[in-house]
């Protein structure tokens, strides 16, 4: 039994056991990727590097023996396992997170709302829109869609039709009994005034809620909705639509106060006595007025940090048209989201950031060959648009046309270790992006896709295949930089995994073999887990 | 696909070779001959026949570069991409061949017509006649672009000579019978030594001459290829330098007379008439005789030593009686009769002989760790896949000296207690193993190799496998993974080959050079060896000198000579008019050693001290017309090529190095190009898990360190070697005497034909392949 040390941590392992098996003992997470207990050690990843003796040693294969002593949280280390992160993320073809998600300003998971549509669960579908937008049918009538220019397929034969989709979601979930309300957390005793009930106002209003703040809303009009009520007519947006989505938002216990106006009924000073914190999301205003305030202002309204909406003064947020003069509805929902996020942070005490930013790893544009065959081997049905501007997608159509989505998202996003451990050791994707290997999707066998992109060559499915004596088997083709796996005589992979497919997929530690979305609903079981 | 393949060979083959795993490279290789490329069908017939797997075939076949899986045309064409090469224009030829193939290169590697497959090699180790093009098995030197269509028509006319057998004297020589030697090693044949040989013996057939010629090994001299040596019954032994064929056959006929009155008179008419004709007067060769106790050739080998090439000059490499009558397997006799394994092993530790692979480990010490490891089998692996572009000291050791390694591996055998041997050789050197195959059955005849070695009862044999192009498998475990048939991916050790190696079994693996010196160390004893060199770095080394060197060739030089004397007094110094920038030691592992670091001594510490390595011994002389980037981006090219691909730092770490190179010597660079390539390269070195990743960054750091400089003037647009296409321009100057020929020779119509007028260079159709410099007789074309 060799005792070592690991950062000066004694730990006592059994005799042949590594590196890793003994940091696991003391509770120690040294990522590794391409290794899995059982299996031979491929020591190809990399990222599982220790220091020993002075040298960088691969953790999954070494052996400790008695009296080693083993650096591991060190900057040196964690530079090389970085390094190694950043090299792997550089030839990666394969986005985390679809190109739709980056082109919505909210963020919303898109992919995730079509599959749900698609496969008929409306409740989940405005679950996940809510975790984002906060007044989709609203957005579902006035949004120019900058997400649907962001879909792959607007490239090819017609975006998914995005927004129609998240509005019949929206309008499916008003017109039924029981609107979807957000679990809320126990009250935090903390309160936020919210200047001004526009799209901004109402959107940071919903989701401070939904964290367990207290929230007023200071109106100067008699009515909740701001220019929403100003900038669309009746048949764009129906009042009653307006109505019935605000009552979601105030359904989640907001005081409104009406008729109150920033610098004629109510003072900066004031709010700040009676709230925690405040928000001025009132829309476009001038610097005079902004100075009246004795806020910092820009050309464009009230100066505030990009990244948190922080004002020039202590616990004073501002976002929206407040400080952008003029945007659209989509970014205004998006900043009340964002500004909420970080009025959270600053009630909380913490250091405030704004709302994270989701780590990607991101392909950029695909080949016109490259986006033909992606379409052909997705859903072929075209494009097609409610039929009726104003009724909005009848059920079936919509629920065909969500099956256009092609998943560019990943499969893997809530298991792929690869993104996981970038995450956790701050890699950046874009370091050492360098030419791209060319984007390719197997769809050949009935439950497993295979994206050789993703795939970091690590080997286990091949070892998988092999120990189970598979007749054809998978097996690395070429040498070098482009060495990949592969099936041997041009064969499928249907042919090559046979009984041991969902065993590959599991070991997979990204999501180059992947189940079919009908053969794994994982990603929603995950986040139902959440 | 064609169905109607006859596949019969490969039930043929395999029968021959084997149905295990481990046949799947010998068995390809065979396929790939027969069929010229490997047909799936062929191969899906192989995993029918035999053990071999699907998933092993396809892995095995496409990780070599040997194998192709399309067929190709009639003749292929191998530009050699060694590092001399490089340095003298192989691109320029590559894409001389491709412009006059009508080959683009994406992808596309056979002309139109199917005669021609044009492949890229990493070096054919004939360096000192750079650049190399081998066109099937002819061997052509001093390529430049301007000789492509040349070549290439010289080729179609006589590319397939029949073979002439040509008589050959094996044994004692009559006392009364001259000899003509002729240096064959690959070399001397990519410099027309095959055809001076056969001219010779055409000659002394026809005359009758009291003469035979023989074929021996390399002497090294590789300026002075092809070399002739006339050994007279009597007098002094002469040599004659780059001789041509048809000079071959008036030496000869200069020095033995030609049997009976008749042939002798018929001889001298026909020179009369001759000489008549052809208004030669006096013999063309006597000015190419050469005095190897003065002047340049001496020169070129006073500082030398021999021990591991020692004796070669006179020797047929493959005949076994004059080996032993030099006192060959005298050694061997000596250990077996008189010393004990332990007692071997601490001659050789005595000696203070290291590796001569390249990382130095003290052999002594490994011949004790295989020896102390506990097992029935073991093995001895002669590591001879020397795949340094710049090194040819293995191949030339295997051609010229087959016994004195076989010799060293018995020895080494015998200390360790291994029954069994094995040659992996790479498949470049068919003639190495050719002769290595030759000797051993030679040895196996006289009881050398065997049941019962010289009736001792020692048990020892010795196979050939082939490797199959891939540089990785000269690192030990990867090697190791090759001979057992599989992909040749280096592992992690521990587990080191002394515990656990070939076929699991203690395996020594040691390299061609370290075991032709074991012979010597016991013939002549560890204290003579461990007298020369320095404390840490005892005996010689052989290095193979070549670049911008006046004399290049094969030396053997003491340890602790400095790499000024190698290159100024044994290499003649760099070209005149030139000057003398670098020193690329260690191939692709090592480094550059700048001119002001010249003193450096030839030792193991000494050379890492300076960001270089001893490395296989490949030994580039550079000068101030070589980019320094471009050497640096050369080496990384090759190392990423070559990367087995497995370990991430190496498999993407090595190419993204590359591509920062590529954007530094294409003027595209980026500011922080320089630190980010730096600290990649530090990444790559401190984490990769075998010695290619490991020394892969070596080039690229030894250059930032000592031409920062050069790599700053490429981020501000500027190349001053004149070398990165994208960063020069051609021009011509007043010096130009309007001649045309390189309007007549520029392959795409850059430079308008103006008699009697300056020409000028169209730079935007300019592909800068040198040909209007090269052609041009009044040096009027010039780089900026």
């Amino acid at each position: 039994m060799p005792t070592i040390t690991i950062d000066q941590r004694e730990v006592v392992v059994p005799k042949g056991a590594t590196i890793l098996d003994a940091a696991q003992r003391i509770g120690l997470e040294i990522p590794t990727l391409c290794h899995l207990k059982g299996y031979t050690a491929s020591t190809s990843c990399l990222v599982c590097i220790v220091k020993v003796g002075g040298r960088l040693v691969p953790s999954c294969a070494t052996v400790a023996v008695e009296g080693m002593q083993v650096e591991s949280e060190t900057e040196e280390v964690h530079h090389v396992r970085r390094t190694a992160l950043e090299l792997l993320l550089s030839d990666h073809v394969g986005d985390c997170l679809a190109p739709c998600h980056f082109a919505c300003p909210t963020h919303m998971d898109i992919p995730l709302m079509l599959r749900q549509i698609n496969s008929e669960n409306l409740r989940e579908a405005i679950a996940t829109i809510k975790q984002d937008i906060a007044l989709p049918a609203v957005l579902g009538r006035v949004c120019p869609k900058p997400c649907e220019k962001g879909c792959r397929r607007s490239g090819a034969d017609g975006a998914v039709a995005i927004c129609d989709l998240k509005r019949f979601a929206a309008d499916q979930d008003l017109a039924s009994l029981q609107p979807y309300l957000p679990a809320r957390l126990p009250d935090t005793g903390r309160s936020v005034a919210v200047v001004g009930a526009g799209p901004t106002g109402l959107s940071a209003a919903y989701y401070l809620r939904r964290e367990g703040h207290q929230v007023t809303i200071y109106e100067q009009e008699s009515q909740l909705g701001g220019r929403l009520r100003r900038e669309f007519g009746a048949d764009e947006l129906p009042p009653n639509v307006l109505d019935a989505e605000i009552a979601t938002i105030t359904a989640l216990g907001i005081e409104t106060r009406l008729e109150m106006r920033l610098g004629r009924d109510l003072a900066l000073d004031g709010l700040l006595e009676r709230h925690d914190a405040v928000l001025i999301a009132c829309g476009a205003v001038g610097g005079g007025t902004v100075e009246s305030w004795q806020l910092k202002s820009t050309p464009r309204g009230v100066d505030v940090d990009k990244e948190t909406y922080a004002t020039s003064r202590q616990g004073v947020f501002a976002a929206g048209n407040a400080i952008r003069t003029k945007g659209l509805v989509v970014r205004s929902v998006a900043d009340g989201k964002e500004a909420a996020a970080a009025i959270g942070q600053f009630l909380a005490g913490s250091d405030v950031a704004g709302a994270p930013k989701a780590f990607s790893s991101r392909i950029g544009k695909l080949t016109a060959e490259e986006l033909e065959a992606f379409v052909a081997g997705g859903d072929t049905r075209p494009r097609e648009d409610p039929h009726s501007k104003a009724a909005g997608f009848e059920s079936t159509l919509a629920v065909e046309q969500a099956g256009r989505c092609l998943h560019c998202d990943c499969r893997a996003l809530h298991t792929c270790k690869l993104k996981r451990y970038a995450e956790m050791y701050g890699a950046d994707p874009n370091r050492y992006k360098g030419e791209r290997a060319v984007f390719h999707q197997d769809l050949r066998h009935s439950m497993v896709i295979y994206e050789p992109g993703k795939c970091i060559n690590c080997g286990l499915c091949i070892e998988i295949a092999t120990l189970a004596s598979e007749p054809l088997g998978l097996t690395f083709i070429g040498r070098g930089f482009d060495v990949r796996v592969g099936v041997p005589f041009d064969r499928s992979m249907a042919e090559a995994l046979g009984k041991v497919a969902e065993k590959c997929v599991e070991a997979c530690p990204t999501a180059a073999l992947s189940m079919r979305d009908d053969h794994c609903l994982c990603n929603v079981q995950i986040l139902r887990e959440m | 696909m064609s169905t109607d393949l006859d596949l019969s060979f490969v039930d043929q083959c395999v029968e021959q070779i084997g149905r295990g795993r481990e046949a799947v490279i010998p068995i390809l290789q065979a396929i790939q001959q027969h069929y010229r490329y490997l047909p799936m069908a062929a191969m899906e017939r192989v995993c029918q026949l035999t053990e071999i797997t699907p998933s092993s075939i396809t892995g095995v076949s496409t990780f070599y570069t040997q194998f192709r899986h399309h067929p190709v045309g009639q003749h292929i064409i191998s530009v050699c991409h060694g590092t001399a090469c490089h340095v003298k224009g192989s691109e320029l030829v590559q894409d001389a061949l491709e412009y006059h193939l009508g080959i683009s290169g994406n992808g596309q590697d056979t002309d139109a017509q199917g005669l021609f497959t044009l492949e890229k090699v990493a070096c054919l180790g004939c360096c000192t006649l750079a650049p190399v093009v081998q066109i099937d098995q002819v061997p052509y030197g001093h390529v430049s672009p301007a000789r492509v269509p040349e070549i290439l028509d010289d080729f179609i006319k006589h590319g397939k000579k029949s073979e002439i057998q040509i008589r050959r004297q094996e044994g004692e020589r009559p006392a009364h019978i001259g000899e003509v030697r002729v240096g064959m090693g690959s070399c001397c044949q990519a410099q027309g030594s095959g055809s001076v040989y056969h001219a010779i013996g055409m000659a002394l057939e026809k005359s009758g001459a009291a003469a035979v010629v023989k074929r021996v090994g390399c002497v090294g001299m590789c300026h002075q290829t092809p070399m002739v040596e006339i050994v007279p019954p009597e007098g002094p032994t002469r040599f004659f330098s780059r001789v041509t064929p048809d000079e071959a056959g008036e030496i000869v006929l200069h020095h033995f007379q030609p049997k009976g009155l008749i042939r002798r008179l018929g001889r001298t008419a026909a020179r009369w008439l001759d000489r008549w004709i052809s208004d030669e007067i006096g013999l063309p060769v006597e000015r190419r005789a050469l005095d190897i106790a003065q002047g340049p050739a001496c020169a070129f080998l006073r500082h030398q030593i021999h021990l591991a090439t020692e004796g070669n000059p006179g020797a047929d490499p493959t005949d076994l009686d004059e080996y032993l009558r030099h006192d060959g397997f005298k050694a061997l006799r000596n250990c077996l009769a008189e010393m004990r394994p332990e007692d071997l092993i601490e001659v050789i530790r005595a000696s203070g002989l290291r590796g001569r692979g390249g990382a130095g480990f003290p052999t002594g010490m490994k011949w004790a760790k295989v020896r102390e490891t506990a097992g029935e089998k073991k093995y001895v692996v002669c590591n001879g896949d020397e795949g340094d572009p710049g090194a040819f000291m293995d191949r030339m050791l295997l051609e010229s000296c087959p016994y004195r390694v076989i010799e060293g591996m018995s020895i080494a055998a015998r200390a360790v207690g291994a029954d069994e041997g094995v040659f992996y050789i790479r498949a470049e050197y068919p003639l190495a193993v050719r002769r290595v195959r030759e000797a051993l059955d030679k040895c196996r005849q006289r009881g050398l190799l065997g049941g019962d070695i010289l009736g001792t009862g020692f048990r020892f044999d010795i196979s050939v496998k082939e490797g199959a192009g891939a540089f990785v498998c000269g690192e030990e475990t990867a090697l190791l993974a090759s001979l057992e048939g599989k992909r040749g991916m280096p592992r992690l050790r521990p587990p080191f080959p002394a515990e656990s190696g070939y076929r699991q079994k203690p395996t020594l693996v040691n390299n061609v050079e370290s075991l032709a010196l074991v012979p010597w160390i016991f013939r002549n004893g560890a204290e003579r060896f461990a007298a020369l060199g320095t404390p840490t770095s005892k005996g010689t080394k052989v290095f193979a000198l070549a670049g911008k060197v006046r004399r290049g060739g094969l030396i053997e030089v003491p340890m602790g000579i400095t790499i000024r004397q190698i290159v100024e007094e044994i290499g003649g110094g760099v070209t005149e008019g030139r000057r003398f920038k670098a020193v690329q030691v260690g191939g692709p592992s090592g480094g550059c050693v700048p001119a002001d670091l010249a003193d450096t001594p030839i030792d193991f510490e000494a050379l890492s001290s300076v960001g270089a390595i001893m490395g296989s011994g490949g030994l580039v002389v550079l000068d101030d017309r070589d980019c320094m980037v471009d050497i640096a981006r050369y080496f990384l090219h090759f190392t990423q090529d070559q990367s087995c691909g497995k370990c991430t730092l190496c498999r993407v770490g090595t190419r993204r190095m590359l591509d920062i190179l590529d954007r530094i010597c294409s003027a595209q660079g980026r500011r922080g190009d320089l630190e980010e390539l730096e600290s990649l390269a530090r990444a790559v070195r401190a984490g990769s898990i075998c010695g290619l990743g490991k020394t892969a960054p070596n080039p690229v750091l030894s250059t930032l360190q000592y031409f920062h400089d050069e790599y700053v003037a490429h981020l501000e647009g500027r190349c001053p070697a004149g070398k990165c296409q994208d960063l020069i321009v051609y021009k011509i100057n007043d010096q130009c005497i309007g001649c045309t020929l390189c309007a007549q020779h520029c392959p795409v119509n850059a430079i308008p034909l103006t008699p009697y007028k300056k020409h000028t260079i169209d730079d935007q159709l300019c592909t800068r392949c040198d040909t209007c410099r090269d052609v041009c007789p009044t040096g009027a074309v010039y780089v900026e």
